[in-house]
């Protein structure tokens, strides 16, 4: 089946390249394919592309002026605003490059915001270099493009979160976006086929987390949650689900999830520890009630079947 | 040297990030150059008061290509600071995912970035091997260009067997590493190297890494090179074979002064060996002249980058970084600092490692020709050819020793300051850590983009690649091809787009832009 053809600009502002990174690991598709197949034609991407640098200021100048139709524009990282609102901490040609993004989105059918730096600022969304996300800052509405932003098929900017984003989430969403498949969204704009599920679910130390068999130092075998930090019950994310790299995920190597799907990522508490009231986290599962939790990871914990209390279930 | 800085603005400190190169051109060369990191992240600044281990989360994300460096600097300063020594296993798992992370890197930087520019149509009309040049190598389509994005994903699917995903992992922690894959995944490990080694031979190197290993002089290189239609035909071959036809001996020269701060610490129970308890070794080199590293000579000035001004270039312990952007825009231009070595520039990257580590093959081509585009890159094009073997070593005694401990208790991190410095695929990294009440009370990181795109120090010095400019021929400035082939073989970035920014403010000056763009 042969689509229309879409063109795709992949824009980075404030980030280190790892979405990019990310995407160049999907297998199923893989990105050669997913260009070919959907007949997506790839602009620009800064990894891949070698239009001389006049050719793509060019470029630029036609998708500003719509000469050029933009179907899908990605970013990445963040977009800088510091100092004092500037944005002179990233430039581009000595301009901001924050006014590059908001006049590419003008012109865009649809927006990818790729990676939690510029879904909600990530790494940098604090007083030095006040970083925002394309249509969020943090948890707050907004971000560079405003509450009321539409793309010029009427979307809001989608987004898709983790540091990095999954790579099956990106080509997923490149594959919606050139099929004009639909999406739901959730309160952060995050598609919910990838970010109602929790990174806790399919972690392989599901069983340790169910009957409390905790780990309290790297290297053992047991549920991350109560002592390590985990933040794997309290974010949505599909690390657990899809796997990365084809092989594995944090947890399930004993890295405990930094929660990196949210908007509040990076947490300003230490990473590796779980803030706790006398040994009961502060934060609890998404969703769950405090009283019933507390009844029923305390049976839970009486109940431990022997092979998980003598950790001999390999995780 | 002053300089307008109208139109070059801003920051870094992530310095595999954003840089902007600023030319002088007389006849069609480049008379004098400038470097610019455009973007500052103020990753330092950010970790002043963090958890202890936090280092290990927030400084991998400064890259996304060299994470795993990242967090392996991080991991070894903490290490230092515990006064713990990680268990044989340890520092296998460690330095296998550290050693993909760079083949990987070696591999997509060549074909993907570097030799990509020949497929350059405008720049190259009149190259005779353009058509196949842009047969390997046009973006997404190119043969060669096709199978690196294969095989370097697959590759990569070595580290999150290791440490669960790749990038941005932190698998990596004080004491060694948070586990220890199950002996199938041992098996499987085993697999992706050899399967990825074998690619490497037939493809990039066209023989053997065994054969490899005997082109030790520039006559042997040329005798490989006359050997076989394979070797021509190889994604080295024809590299060597463009690099005559444009001239790649001869661009690009640099300070002739090498930094490696050395790599991969050996188990204690081991075949491969090393020197110093390290398979490559620290060192800086003057030319082909080798000598010990101090570290306490490093310092960083600061008189022209945008950072609160300091009398005197200070040493990483002491180094602070508040960026300031007003006041004496006529000399700062940059948000990189310039490192300095006993007050000297220095280049680093995997040519500083062959020449350091005694490669003869690189003493000979240095002492004979001196740096240039040539002999950097092709010491990055067969890095790999180095430590595939060694890969396969390590996997072998992982799977005999696979019940053995990966990991010594090292809860917490108890009060002081030590240096983290390795191997980054773009050369010499530095995190210098100071911990007090397990909150970090200072994180300076001198990147190896630091080293070689710094700016001017106070005496007025170039910068490596500002150095390594001069003499570059532009032929048209609207496709400086050139320029481009300068800078990327110091691999500045994952992305080095070199572009021309502006037309120029007065006639000869032009802007390229290096970087994520
Ligand atoms: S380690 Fe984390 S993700 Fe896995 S079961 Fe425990 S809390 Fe859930």
């Amino acid at each position: 089946m042969m689509h229309p053809q879409k063109t795709v600009y992949w824009l980075q502002g404030g980030g280190c390249g790892g979405d990019t990174f990310s995407f160049l690991g999907s297998e199923f598709p893989d990105v050669i394919e997913l260009f070919r197949r959907l007949n997506l034609q790839l602009l620009w991407h800064p990894s891949l592309s070698n239009s001389s640098p006049a050719d793509h200021e060019l470029l630029l100048s036609n998708i500003l002026t719509g000469e050029q139709p933009l179907d899908i524009l990605l970013v990445e990282g963040s977009v800088i605003c510091g100092p004092a609102g500037t944005g002179m901490f990233d430039t581009k040609n000595g301009q901001p490059k924050k006014e590059l993004i908001y006049n590419l989105a003008a012109q865009a059918g649809l927006v990818l915001a790729v990676g939690t730096c510029a879904c909600f600022g990530g790494f940098g969304s604090d007083q030095v270099t006040e970083a925002t996300g394309l249509q969020f800052a943090r948890k707050e509405r907004g971000g560079l493009l405003g509450v009321n932003y539409r793309s010029k098929n009427g979307q809001p900017v989608v987004n898709l979160a983790g540091c990095p984003c999954h790579h099956d989430v990106i080509v997923g969403a490149l594959i919606s976006a050139a099929t004009e498949v639909a999406w739901e969204l959730d309160e952060y704009q995050r598609p919910i086929e990838w970010f109602s599920t929790t990174v806790h679910q399919g972690c392989t130390r599901n069983e340790y987390h169910e009957y409390r068999v905790e780990e309290s130092d790297f290297g053992e075998m047991g549920c991350l949650f109560f002592h390590m930090g985990c933040a794997g019950p309290l974010v949505p994310g599909p690390c657990n689900k899809l796997l990365w790299n084809q092989q594995s995920s944090k947890p399930r190597a004993g890295v405990p999830c930094f929660g990196c799907t949210d908007p509040d990522f990076p947490r300003a508490t230490p990473f590796f520890q779980t803030p706790n009231i006398e040994g009961i986290p502060i934060s609890l599962p998404m969703g769950v009630n405090r009283a019933h939790y507390m009844v029923y990871k305390g049976m839970a914990a009486a109940a431990a079947p022997e092979h998980l209390k003598k950790r001999t279930s390999k995780v | 040297m002053i300089l307008n800085t109208t139109g070059i603005t801003i920051p870094v400190n992530r310095a595999e990030g954003d840089l902007e190169i600023r030319v002088e051109i007389e006849d069609g060369v480049v008379t004098d150059a400038w470097s610019a990191g455009t973007m500052y992240r103020g990753f330092e600044t950010m970790m002043r008061g963090r958890g202890a281990l936090d280092g290990l989360v927030v400084t991998p994300r400064i890259c996304g290509i060299c994470s795993l460096t990242h967090l392996t600097a991080a991991v070894e300063a903490l290490d230092a600071i515990s006064g713990v020594v990680p268990p044989d296993n340890a520092r296998r798992l460690r330095n296998l995912a550290l050693m993909i992370e760079t083949v990987q890197s070696d591999v997509r930087q060549s074909i993907l970035m570097f030799m990509v520019d020949f497929a350059n149509r405008q720049a190259y009309r009149g190259l005779p091997a353009l058509d196949e040049a842009c047969a390997r190598y046009a973006p997404l389509s190119g043969r060669a260009a096709i199978e690196v994005v294969r095989e370097t994903k697959r590759l990569l699917q070595g580290v999150a067997i290791i440490g669960g995903q790749w990038p941005h992992t932190s698998f990596m922690v004080p004491g060694g590493v948070t586990s220890m894959p199950d002996i199938s995944k041992i098996l499987q490990l085993r697999i992706i190297i050899e399967r990825f080694t074998a690619w490497y031979e037939r493809t990039v190197l066209g023989c053997s890494l065994e054969r490899w290993q005997a082109v030790d002089s520039i006559a042997a290189l040329d005798a490989w090179l006359e050997e076989s239609e394979q070797h021509r035909n190889s994604e080295l071959g024809f590299f060597l074979q463009l690099a005559r036809q444009t001239g790649l001996a001869e661009l690009g020269r640099g300070p002739n002064c090498f930094l490696s701060f050395g790599n991969l610490p050996l188990p204690e129970d081991t075949t491969v060996s090393g020197r110093g308890g390290r398979f490559q070794q620290a060192g800086w080199a003057e030319g082909t002249t080798v000598h010990p590293l101090d570290a306490t000579k490093i310092a960083e000035d600061t008189s022209h980058a945008w950072f609160a001004p300091k009398k005197e270039p200070l040493h990483p312990y002491d180094g602070e970084t508040k960026p300031y952007a007003s006041g004496h825009s006529g000399q700062v231009y940059s948000w990189i600092k310039a490192p300095r070595y006993g007050g000297r520039v220095v280049e680093t990257g995997p040519l500083a490692e062959m020449i350091i580590d005694g490669r003869p093959l690189f003493l000979d081509l240095i002492g004979q020709q001196g740096p240039s585009v040539l002999v950097r890159q092709l010491a990055r094009f067969i890095r790999p050819a180095y430590v595939l073997d060694t890969m396969h070593i390590w996997i072998d005694e992982l799977r005999r020793h696979s019940m053995d401990f990966f990991y010594r208790s090292t809860r917490a991190i108890p009060d002081g300051e030590a240096a983290g410095m390795i191997q980054a695929a773009r050369g010499a990294l530095g995190h210098w850590v100071k911990v007090e009440d397990e909150r970090i009370t200072h994180y300076q990181i001198i990147t190896p983009t630091a080293w070689n795109g710094s700016p001017r120090d106070a005496s007025g010095a170039r910068g490596a690649w500002e150095a390594a400019l001069i003499g570059t021929p532009i032929d048209d400035s609207a496709n400086p091809v050139a320029a481009g082939h300068v800078i990327r073989s110091f691999d500045p970035c994952l992305v080095c787009a070199v572009h021309c920014l502006v037309g120029g403010r007065k006639r000869g000056r032009m802007t390229l832009g290096v970087g994520n763009r």
